[in-house]
């Protein structure tokens, strides 16, 4: 598969994996711990959403999905298919424990990921491309308008019923 | 990806270490499930996290370790039985809840 197309496509099914797992186990409806809390009101004071806020803190803060896809992604490259994703898996476990958190989305970003890169790697879509695929998907998210990036992420929580009850 | 006779064993072995990691989990009286919901429970189970350190840490000795006991079954075995005892009786201490909530 050509080079490019094939990290295009890794960065999306990287982004809608990581995406609807962190809102799914419930990123966007309360920030876990202090610094989550402030970056949400922070995104919000900007004029963006709380919930996308709250989902941006939360990442920042502890490994969730978006860790366990990315390190999924590198465990799968360096170790091998699935390997070094089940290695990853746990290492982002102990993570989480480590930040706080009960470890449920990180755990299952990086076992689903491992399941679509050893799924989509008879299409000849390889793990480096994950791992560039999930720079550029975290890309989106953190990096380009944090106020933007809120507002999506917003109405895809309240989409899933994840929408925050906390104003 | 190609699946040799290799590959099999080894997802076998996989499969083996979750279910004893489940199964004796159970009989240590961990709760299969956490409770609802289970996003916000930090309650240890059978099933999360004991199968996830199960199946890291066979990972992790089938990568690293020589082994040839039946073809690695016991090996998985006692990684499932180790996982579970360890998830019940250590897991707390070395990783506590936060704000010191060992239980």
């Amino acid at each position: 598969m050509n080079e490019l197309i094939g990290i295009a496509a890794a960065a999306v099914i990287s982004w809608i994996n990581f995406v609807i797992i962190d809102t799914w186990m419930g990123l966007p409806e309360s920030p876990g711990v202090k610094g989550a809390d402030a970056i949400g009101r922070s995104v919000k004071k900007r004029g963006g959403d709380l919930a996308g806020g709250f989902f941006q803190g939360n990442i920042v803060c502890s490994p969730d999905a978006s860790a366990g896809t990315l390190l999924g992604a590198v465990g799968c490259y360096a170790i091998g298919i699935p390997e070094g994703g089940f290695i990853a898996a746990l290492l982002v476990y102990i993570g989480n424990r480590l930040c706080a958190d009960p470890g449920y989305a990180g755990t299952t970003g990086a076992l689903s990921i491992t399941i679509i890169i050893a799924l989509t790697s008879f299409i000849g879509l390889n793990p480096a491309y994950y791992v560039v695929g999930m720079v550029i998907a975290i890309l989106t998210i953190q990096g380009i308008s944090h106020t933007q990036a809120s507002i999506l992420l917003g109405k895809i929580a309240k989409k899933m019923g994840r929408y925050t009850k906390i104003c | 990806m190609i699946i040799h006779a290799n590959e099999t064993y080894i997802i076998l072995n996989y499969g083996l270490a979750i279910i004893f990691a489940i199964v004796v989990g159970l009989i240590v009286k961990l709760p299969l499930l956490p409770e609802r919901p289970m996003r916000d429970s930090w309650t240890l189970s059978a099933v999360f996290p004991t199968a996830i350190i199960a199946l890291g840490l066979s990972a992790i000795i089938f990568k690293m370790v020589i082994f040839d006991l039946y073809l690695g079954m016991v090996v998985a075995i006692i990684i499932g039985i180790f996982s579970a005892l360890f998830t019940k009786f250590l897991f707390d201490h070395i990783f506590p809840k936060p704000g010191g909530g060992i239980k």
